[in-house]
Parts: structure tokens; sequence; C-alpha cells
């Protein structure tokens, strides 16, 4: 299949959501919030995340994970996947807070703090593995990566060259606590387990767990 | 029954789809997504009414003289499908298209 994978594989994910009547329906109710904007803000951030948890759990993952992480080749591809989310409205703020801050506010959400809890669960690598996941179970990893979108720990890909994430947040202003703000935004950005994950899903080289 | 029944129904207003670019659309977006688009087709002279049929009788007769009366029921969505959205060849604009596609059609 040399001729499909040269293609744009988010394009042809983005296609094949507006073919099915569920994730178009609930792409464009994520898409609606997320570019609406009012008064003098970009848009209404809290419903825009509501949108996109129910995009996540309504959407079969066929649909969803093959726009969020599909294979790219090309820039025109990544940029397409790092729009997913819609990330000038979901993900981007005016402040980068502290991520150790960022993981205090998200303790205090019901649904943030059980998300994160699978996402540290799921996503942790273990080197000595096949998988580089401890869980060795992509699947697992990828449900609890994608819960976490629509929370305040959103996260979203970094550049275009490789398939580092983060959420909204960086380990300035850490004090005593630098170690362990850099390890917890390590998790995001250097974790082998979710990298392998993400590149199992989009070459589909692991397709028995779909 | 059975037979003039199913030939009748084949022509009566139904609802189609056809696979479509969003820029076969006419509507002056750039983007490479694509749609189904649905629409309303077919003849509604099973529904016709009483209303239909004086409707024309007064225009064949001439006491109603008027080239805006229609003394026919017309096949015509009367839903519509849920909106579409698709990311602008800029990378950067989503569009939303609301009410431009059929989801239910009647005689009306």
């Amino acid at each position: 299949e040399p001729v499909i994978s040269k293609g744009n594989n988010c394009l042809d994910a983005a296609k094949a959501c507006n073919l099915d009547d569920t994730c178009k329906k609930f792409r464009s109710a994520y898409i609606t919030p997320c570019t609406y904007s009012v008064s003098n803000e970009i848009c209404n951030k809290r419903k825009c995340h509501k949108a996109l948890r129910q995009f996540f759990d309504k959407v079969p993952p066929k649909h969803s994970y093959g726009m969020l992480f599909c294979s790219c080749r090309d820039i025109a591809c990544t940029e397409r996947r790092r729009q997913t989310i819609v990330p000038a409205c979901s993900y981007e703020d005016r402040e980068k807070p502290n991520c150790l801050n960022l993981q205090d506010t998200c303790k205090t959400n019901y649904i943030c703090r059980s998300r994160l809890a699978d996402f540290f669960t799921n996503c942790q690598p273990e080197s000595r593995s096949v998988s580089s996941c401890l869980k060795e179970n992509y699947a697992d990893c990828l449900l609890a990566y994608s819960g976490l979108i629509g929370t305040v720990m959103t996260p979203n890909y970094l550049n275009y060259n490789n398939l580092s994430v983060a959420p909204w947040c960086d380990c300035s202003n850490s004090g005593n606590d630098l170690e362990e703000c850099l390890k917890f935004l390590n998790f995001f950005q250097d974790n082998s387990c979710l990298k392998n994950a993400i590149q199992a899903f989009g070459n589909g080289t692991d397709v028995n767990v779909w | 029954k059975g037979r003039r029944g199913q030939r009748l129904k084949s022509r009566d207003c139904v609802l189609s789809e056809i696979h479509l670019n969003v820029t076969d659309l006419g509507l002056g977006y750039t983007t490479k997504e694509e749609l189904i688009f649905r629409y309303c087709s077919g003849s509604c002279e099973s529904a016709v009414t009483l209303y239909d049929q004086i409707l024309n009788n007064l225009t064949q007769n001439r006491k109603l003289v008027s080239d805006k009366i229609r003394p026919q029921p017309c096949c015509r969505p009367i839903a519509y499908d849920d909106d579409l959205s698709f990311l602008d060849d800029d990378l950067s604009t989503y569009h939303i298209l609301r009410k431009h596609s059929a989801k239910k059609c009647g005689c009306v």
C-alpha cells in the first residue's frame, strides 16, 4: 500500500469523518464553540472543551484517532493534525502556567484528576519491554491520552518533525521543584510508550487492538 | 398493489445523495475536504390535495390569474442534515456549513 501512505493521512481522515454521520455531527459540534468568538474572547473555552470531550467519548476511535493520530510525511499533514483540536481555543492561552501549578488546577476537577491518573498509569514507559510500555497496551495509552483533551491538561503536538506533545505549560519559575516539574513535562514530551502507541496507530501496525 | 405501488414509489419525492468535493458546491471555499450532499427529488403527483386541485381548476377557468401560483406540491427538504465543518487549505481557518443538505423530504 505505498500509494496510500504517500498521501496526506490526516486529510484522508478528515474526509472519512465527514462521510460518516456520527463523526461529522460531533466534529462540527466542537468546531462551532471552538471557533465562535464571544465578546472580547477568542472563544468560549469551557464549551469548546466540553464538546471536544464529547467528540472523543462518542465518536468511534477509527475516526477520532484517525484525525488525532494520523501519520505524516509533510507539513501540510502535520499542521492539519495539530489543528485537529482547534488549539487557538482549546490549547493556547495568554500565559503559560507552570506545569506543577497546572497539575494542581487539574486535581481540583474530578474529570481532569481521574484522566490524568489514567494517563500516568497507561502510558508509563518501560525501556525493557518490546512495546516500550509497562502496560504493553497501546490502545489503553491512546485512550488515556485522548481523554485529556477537553481538560485543563489538554495536550497537543509541539512541532512539525516529531511526535512530541505537551500540555500548555512550562517549568519556568519552578524554584526547588524544577526536577519534579521537568519529570512531569517529560512524561508528555519525551515518552517512548506514547510515541510508539501513536506511531503504531498511524502506521496501522497494531491493528489487532482496535 | 405490489407492482403499481412500487413503480409509483420510485417516482415519488425521495432523498438522494451524491459524494462531492466541498469546492463542487461553488461557495468559494478552498479546501480538499469532501462531503455527502443530500437532496430531494421526485414527483409529488401522489401528494396532490383538494387544495391543489381547486387551484388548478381556478387557474384553468381563469378565475385566478397569476404566474406566482403553483398548483402542485413541490418536493423540498422538510428537515436539514447536521452541520458540516472543514478546515480551509490555509490550515488555520475552519468553516461550518448549516442547512446545506437535506435530511428529510416532503411534498410541500
